[in-house]
């Protein structure tokens, strides 16, 4: 039975700042945004003197927007590609660095450093390697195609040209090399936490390598799994200042007979949508809305599946 | 003794910093950030005002949503830009009538609302047309003088491009259709359909673009100089160039025509250019056109709600009729003025190049914000961009041009 001591004053004095700061911050916006959603609300002196309530307008205009619903596609298999690149890099690269491999410390820095660097710098960056360094490297190096426009990684459609398949991986590329240095460090935290002496007795046993990989370690560090899905999959879906520097939207595609921009993630589509050209605040909040849910609802199906598997010493 | 002089001190301060006026000022013109700054800096000397220049603009600004957001905020900026009538109707509540200004007699091209109010002050004449080397013309036994229709234009661009080595040319013509770059086809571009060859002020066919339907034979002639500038452009630059790369190309000699305005002045000056340039008509029409496209870029609105409306009213007048305020306008920012009173000439060859058309009254007009923002930059744009791709060609461009018209009409 665990005995819960009661909350004295001074932990509420203590836990205040914080908690004034989510509730202003992160609690009253999302609740005046929901209320927004149902109105007409413009962010422009257009609707001064006026919010008019309009029921659910917003959201049936949304859900039937091919671009919204485009966008959707296009972050979800985003999102599953960049998890599945971001944990395998991380996971490898948390293996390499708890080895005994020379200069392990320096590796485990330098991997870290890409994620303090900005997303809209790592995109400038990028977009100059894609566009400008591998045309040039390509021909040096033997590979003359590379340097014909048509196979810049930006460039690169599929399925009748109705998928921006380059666009995607390159915004996959960035993505696993902004976050794979930070996933990596709690795949080392849990890698450090297994016991010695488990490995030491798979050893004598006969276990090679391998085998102490998929039976122990993998097992063990399934608790830091749940934590890292639910980060990789949440920031993946979050995904926006590399979308905007790097792809600016992306090649364009064509879809039922209509071109539109390629490499749209939600988030830039929810910003498009309230701030530029049209001014429609109240959809792009009602957008934002329906965005939340989906992802609470994904997060809670993804850590329920995860906690099932976690094995507790 | 020490003490009460130090609150002195103190009190005198804040009540100077509280006495002090602030304006703050809000663009779109990264290119003239830096000699906006400076002279705003010496104005508010003179006058006790504290000015704050705020530049949103580029490849990645995005001006409309942080108006958007100060509006939201209670902090919109005194003076900020519009540039023309769809950014006039989001903040018309909020705009200052500026009728009785002093300037609005020195210019012709004031903003005027819906009502017949002025509301606007020119922040400059602006324009383009199809920028030419004219020295690498000369060398191609090109004459400018003689490009005036698609016929003119599909015959001088074969002969440069055939002597594209021996002029040391990439390509013969700089042109950009990227996502990133999608305001030089969706709204400049696109403005030869709407207003080539037509009387300054005549929006017929805007009018009829936003009723849902197309100018056939207008089209088809616009597709025929669209499909010339692409295929007689540096792919790379054409498909991923930024604007640097665009205007660079030209600046240093590797491609003889430009698609883009005079606001690209202070690229040929960093690019230590000493070629002659100037401005020839579009070629998008079968007819013969003599005219580029001349406008106000944007004008300077005043804030209705602001604090200190006496002392934004005297910047904006400032800067027409005292000598810093022209010096700033024309020599240092490059821009030409809008205004009858001012005598001086910017320095630039395309400035220049302008100014010379619109003197001589050949201009035609900007009509491409009577289609709105959002049609422009998701409706077209992604499909200009489809066709610099390669993924259609001009027979689909034309029929999904005229279908995505068709979905103007409300």
């Amino acid at each position: 039975m665990i005995c819960r001591a009661k909350h004295s004053p001074v932990f509420w004095l203590f836990l205040s700042p914080v908690l004034l700061a989510f509730v202003l911050v992160i609690v009253v916006p999302f609740f005046m945004g929901a209320y927004f959603s149902f109105t007409d609300w413009s962010s422009s002196a257009a609707n001064q003197g006026g919010l008019n309530y309009v029921g659910v307008v917003n959201y049936q205009k949304s859900l039937v927007d091919p671009k919204f619903l485009t966008s959707f596609i296009v972050t979800s298999v985003y999102t599953v590609t960049n998890m599945l690149a971001v944990n395998v890099v991380a996971f490898g690269l948390a293996l390499l660095v708890s080895s005994q491999i020379k200069g392990r410390n320096i590796y485990r820095a330098g991997f870290f450093i890409p994620n303090l660097i900005g997303g809209l710098v790592l995109g400038f960056v990028w977009q100059f390697i894609f566009n400008k360094a591998v045309p040039y490297l390509g021909p040096l190096l033997g590979l003359p195609a590379l340097a014909n426009p048509d196979n810049f990684l930006l460039n690169i459609t599929t399925f009748g040209n109705s998928f921006a398949i380059g666009g995607l991986l390159s915004l996959v590329i960035v993505g696993t090399w902004q976050s794979a240095g930070y996933i990596m460090m709690i795949y080392l935290a849990a890698i450090q936490s297994v016991p010695v002496e488990l490995h030491e007795a798979a050893q004598i046993d006969g276990a090679g390598p391998g085998l102490r990989l998929w039976k122990i370690t993998v097992p063990m560090v399934a608790q830091a799994f749940t934590v890292t899905t639910f980060l990789t999959l949440i920031n993946s879906f979050k995904q926006y200042d590399v979308n905007v520097s790097l792809t600016q939207g992306g090649p364009s595609v064509m879809i039922n007979d209509q071109a539109v921009a390629g490499t749209q993630l939600l988030a830039k589509n929810i910003y498009d949508t309230a701030f530029t050209g049209t001014n429609n605040m109240a959809q792009g909040q009602a957008r934002s809305v329906i965005f939340f849910f989906v992802l609470v609802i994904i997060s809670i199906v993804q850590v329920t599946v995860s906690k099932k598997r976690e094995v507790e010493l | 003794m020490k003490k009460v002089a130090f609150v002195l001190l103190a009190l005198s301060l804040a009540a100077g910093s509280f006495g002090q006026a602030k304006i703050t000022l809000l663009q779109n013109k990264v290119e003239i950030d830096k000699q906006m700054k400076a002279y705003a800096a010496t104005w508010g000397k003179a006058n006790n005002v504290e000015v704050t220049i705020i530049t949103s603009g580029g490849d990645n600004g995005d001006m409309a949503g942080m108006m958007k957001a100060d509006y939201a905020a209670g902090e919109l900026p005194d003076i900020f830009v519009i540039d023309g009538p769809d950014a006039y109707s989001q903040w018309a509540n909020v705009i200052l009538d500026q009728g009785s200004e002093k300037w609005v007699a020195q210019t012709s091209v004031a903003y005027k609302s819906p009502e017949g109010k002025v509301v606007g002050f020119p922040v400059a004449v602006e324009g383009w047309g199809m920028a030419y080397n004219a020295d690498i013309l000369k060398a191609a036994g090109v004459d400018p003088l003689k490009l005036t229709n698609l016929a003119a234009y599909k015959a001088a661009f074969a002969k440069i491009d055939s002597q594209k080595e021996k002029l040391g040319l990439k390509s013969v013509v700089s042109m950009a259709a990227s996502t990133g770059m999608g305001w030089v086809t969706a709204h400049h571009n696109v403005n030869s359909y709407l207003s080539n060859g037509l009387k300054f002020g005549d929006k017929s066919v805007a009018m009829m673009a936003l009723d849902g339907k197309v100018d056939a034979k207008r089209l088809a002639d616009y597709a025929d100089w669209v499909e010339l500038l692409f295929n007689y452009a540096d792919k790379t630059v054409l498909t991923t160039g930024t604007y640097d790369d665009q205007v660079g190309a030209f600046m240093t000699g590797k491609a003889a025509f430009l698609h883009q305005g005079n606001w690209v002045d202070p690229n040929y000056v960093s690019a230590k250019a000493t070629f002659k340039a100037a401005y020839a008509p579009h070629g998008s029409s079968s007819a013969v056109t003599d005219g580029v496209f001349v406008n106000p870029p944007a004008w300077y609105v005043i804030n209705k709600d602001s604090k200190n409306v006496a002392a934004a009213k005297k910047y904006l007048n400032d800067m027409v009729f005292t000598e810093a305020g022209q010096k700033y306008m024309v020599v240092e920012a490059g821009m030409i003025p809008a205004f009858k009173n001012i005598k001086l000439q910017p320095t630039g060859p395309l400035s220049r190049s302008i100014q010379d058309w619109a003197a001589k009254g050949k201009i035609y007009s900007w009509n491409q914000y009577l289609l709105p923002e959002s049609f422009r930059n998701d409706t077209l744009a992604p499909l200009y961009n489809q066709w610099a791709l390669g993924q259609i060609d001009k027979a689909k461009f034309i029929s999904l041009f005229t279908a995505a018209v068709a979905t103007l009409k409300k």
